[in-house]
């Protein structure tokens, strides 16, 4: 059995590259390897894409928008003067709608000479507190052609301008005790716009979502960020008409006429508010995770096609998301992925190149991050890690990306299980609350050493559970590369949702 | 030596000083370096006025990056600790303080004279974000010479030496160009344009409509661009005017359009407005005059069946002279077929006359 797994996966790996690796006799599985940009560009890097043709265009956030032809290195400017574009989509190599703080805009090259003549203005209907605050994100283009967007809360910290775009309602300032607001409409929100224009306010209760993601199965994903009301940063399925947790956006809501909604009873808001389908938890896995992205590669950047992977500000590191249907809703968990390595700090934007390379641009702002361009090349050396957890009645089931070593695999040392939650509140950020050892009960090791089955002492909604691995080994010797990963408990295989703690996040 | 701040407090009376030093944006202490005299008594304060976490760790001479680096190695056990490693190199410690919040520690300074750094030693914050306590009695050394503090514009926006637009790009920016950017006296969603012959307006994407002009150097973006951009632009030159009306274009004299901005063309470089007033586009495009004195402004309203009127202040810094219509005090009026295209010239008073 162990020898057929081998040939299983060398002849995946085969056909699924169907092109020769960049580097065959690497040691390693992945390579980071660095894009130069221009001189003279500050490379805060606002968002990436392919163009139909395989080359790069990217924006940054002194409002260039770029485009880098991989064969021959050489960049070229395309538009120039926008607005901290923090997001851009290609149309076609002479169409590309960037996401810049005051609009969507869609530029266009009508002249052939290779730059953007026309900066037209796809959607600006949503409002600005002028607050540094205010970002904006996306887009992304579902199957139907319909585009998304997010708003920024603005920050306390940051000021309401003397005039502002769109109607100012002052129900949350001044906003105390201190939170993100929502002075001018649609902040805190992810809006639709149809392909016929039509700009849908679409869901609420975003902070911070500076991520969006159409999977290929047509569902939206959107991160958002750890600070007030938000215990740690999540990652969330997104669907029409439902609130994300932060209260400050639903006094854009049609009718609002509650005041302050940060005032209303928490449980209210609790009862009200949709879960994360992961959670990752702050400091270890991720402060502040940015774009994810869904590996469409079909093998060609290894052996995670399917998965989501997602940028991380403030450590060298992309982490990678494992979902699964239990009872019909996602949820899941995360392991880092690239991790160090040469990546830098700041991962802001993520694109697959049509090679199968993930290109990640980098930002700082004023945070902890850093500026550039790298590249990540899956060698085609297949890695030693955990390929998905799966929740079962009783505990995880672990696969792996080749076979293991039984010895270390059956070893009761090398599962340091622990469980703790976060909490929705309105303070900033969230403790670890009721952070516990979780024993193992008992590990059954798969026929084909790829997977084991690890039985809990307890498993409960509500709570994360967090796994970090000893030294457990492949059967080549080689040692696991990545051995936290923390999967968040929505819902038990029996459907269960009792004795979750009530304000777990 | 320990984590807790209440284990080194004791009497206020007997301290004699006390310092505050806040955590801000770009993370930074807005203190980078504090004297103490050997064995003094210190109130220290650490106020977050950022929007992230952060703490405070003082550790012993010239172990600042260990300390750090033993921070990182923390891992899972980072937020139970505070992200303050358990070493004899940390002298005293305050724990993570969120936005807004302050926290203080009261200690006795060491005997010993030396250079005692602190670090936030929050993940990925300890490269840049720190100071240096200095026990001394003598003069510090000069604080651009200090090796004790970050470099300053650690976060390496690569403008400090240039205040200029010029070399904030990878290419040269020759007028005509233009920056989407805040600025002073307008709403949120401004445009910035810097023309030839030493001359610049704001134009608002939000009210759609030319705000002011100035005359002299563009911006000085560096306020701007650095860090979270959360300041105007400044202008570098004197307005000469200034939209005073409610709104200039309309189809009424008495009512202000309902306005929508749809983008721009650049023509030459130069940008050529597309709003629409009352839903019927309009077409701007500003030129500067060649002598310097004033701009060009072109319009365009191909659907208008009716008569237009543009409206100014006496005030305004400026004197209009238009292709079409007829001036009528303070309003020229056009006639829908004037309205389809048309040139209005303004020209600096002082220079007219």
């Amino acid at each position: 059995m162990r020898k057929l797994g081998n040939w299983v996966i060398l002849a995946v790996l085969m056909t699924s590259c169907g092109k020769k690796s960049e580097y065959p006799d690497a040691k390693v599985s992945y390579i980071v390897e660095a894009i130069e940009t221009p001189p003279g560009l500050n490379a805060e890097t606002g968002g990436i894409a392919f163009l139909p043709d395989g080359r790069l265009v990217a924006c940054f956030l002194r409002g260039e928008v770029m485009i880098y032809n991989p064969e021959t290195k050489a960049w070229k400017l395309f538009a120039e003067g926008l607005h901290e574009p923090l997001g851009v989509l290609p149309v076609t190599e002479s169409e590309i709608l960037v996401m810049q703080k005051p609009e969507l805009t869609r530029l266009k090259d009508t002249d052939g000479d290779g730059q953007a003549d026309v900066y037209e203005t796809a959607t600006d209907n949503f409002g600005m507190a002028g607050n540094y605050h205010e970002w904006t994100y996306g887009p992304v283009k579902d199957r139907d052609g319909n585009l998304f967007i997010s708003f920024n809360t603005a920050s306390e910290w940051g000021i309401i301008m003397d005039e502002v775009r769109g109607k100012l309602d002052t129900t949350l300032v001044p906003f105390t005790p201190k939170q993100k607001f929502a002075a001018v409409p649609y902040r805190g929100w992810v809006a639709k716009l149809t392909p016929s224009g039509e700009f849908i306010p679409y869901a609420y209760g975003f902070r911070s979502p500076s991520g969006l993601l159409i999977t290929p199965d047509n569902e939206l994903f959107v991160a958002d960020n750890q600070g007030d009301w938000v215990g740690t940063s999540p990652l969330f399925k997104v669907e029409q008409n439902k609130f994300y947790g932060h209260p400050a956006s639903m006094i854009w809501l049609p009718g609002w006429n509650k005041g302050d909604p940060s005032k209303l009873p928490v449980e209210g808001l609790n009862a009200e508010r949709q879960r994360a389908v992961v959670q990752f938890p702050y400091g270890t896995m991720a402060a502040s995770p940015t774009q994810p992205i869904y590996d469409v590669t079909d093998g060609a950047f290894g052996p995670f096609a399917g998965q989501i992977l997602i940028g991380e500000m403030n450590q060298e590191r992309i982490i990678r998301v494992m979902l699964e249907k239990v009872s019909g809703v996602w949820q899941g968990a995360c392991i880092p992925f690239i991790d160090k390595h040469g990546l830098r700090k700041g991962n802001n934007r993520l694109a697959f190149s049509p090679d199968g390379s993930l290109y990640v641009g980098q930002v700082q702002h004023g945070y902890i991050g850093d500026t550039g361009i790298q590249r990540i090349v899956f060698t085609g050396k297949d890695p030693v890690d955990i390929h998905s957890m799966n929740i079962t009645d009783e505990g995880f089931d672990l696969h792996f990306t080749q076979p293991m070593d039984e010895a270390t695999l059956r070893d009761t040392s090398n599962y340091h299980f622990r469980h703790y939650y976060y909490e929705y509140h309105l303070k900033y950020g969230s403790d670890q609350f009721d952070v516990k050892k979780v024993g193992v009960k008992d590990i059954k090791v798969g026929d084909d050493g790829k997977t084991v089955k690890l039985k809990l002492e307890n498993l409960k909604p509500g709570y994360i559970y967090e796994l970090n691995m000893g030294e457990v080994r492949s059967e080549k010797g080689e040692v696991l590369e990545n051995r936290l990963v923390c999967y968040t408990v929505n819902l038990l295989r029996s459907g269960r949702k009792g004795g979750k703690p009530s304000l777990a996040y | 030596m320990g984590y807790s701040q209440l284990s080194f407090a004791q009497g206020e009376e007997e301290i004699k000083r006390k310092i505050e030093i806040k955590a801000i944006g770009g993370l930074k202490f807005d203190l980078t370096r504090i004297k103490l005299k050997p064995g003094e008594r210190i109130k220290l304060t650490l106020t977050n006025a950022d929007d992230m976490d952060h703490n405070l760790v003082i550790t012993k001479p010239g172990a600042r990056q260990e300390v750090v680096d033993a921070s990182y190695k923390l891992g899972e056990n980072g937020p139970k600790q505070n992200y303050i490693p358990k070493s004899d190199k940390v002298l005293w410690s305050l724990r993570i303080v969120t936005p807004g919040q302050s926290a203080y520690i009261i200690f006795q300074a060491p005997m010993k004279e030396d250079v005692y750094p602190y670090v936030c030693t929050f993940p990925g914050h300890g490269l840049v974000m720190y100071g240096a306590m200095y026990v001394t009695t003598k003069d510090l050394p000069p604080l651009e010479k200090d090796p004790n503090v970050p470099p300053a514009n650690a976060l390496g926006s690569g403008t400090e030496h240039d205040h200029s637009a010029k070399d904030l790009h990878p290419y040269k920016t020759t007028p005509p160009y233009m920056y989407r950017i805040f600025m002073p006296d307008a709403g949120p969603a401004a445009i910035a344009v810097s023309l030839p012959n030493q001359l610049s307006y704001c134009w608002d994407a939000g009210s759609c409509r030319l705000r002011y002009a100035w005359q002299g150097e563009f911006l000085d973006p560096k306020n701007y661009f650095d860090k979270k951009a959360e300041k105007y632009a400044n202008i570098m030159g004197t307005v000469f005017y200034r939209d005073k009306t409610t709104f200039p274009l309309k189809f009424s004299p008495e009512k202000n359009p309902v306005v929508d901005f749809k983008g721009y063309k650049l023509i030459d470089r130069y940008p050529e407005f597309h709003y629409t007033i009352d839903g019927r586009d309009v077409y701007e495009l500003i030129k500067p005059k060649e002598d310097g004195s004033g701009l060009i402004r072109s319009f365009k309203v191909p659907e208008a069946t009716r008569s237009l009127f543009f409206v100014f202040n006496d005030s305004d810094g400026v004197e209009y002279t238009s292709s079409k219509g007829t001036v009528n005090g303070n309003q020229i009026n056009l006639t829908a077929d004037d309205a389809h295209e048309f040139v209005i010239i303004m020209t600096k008073k002082e220079t007219a006359k």
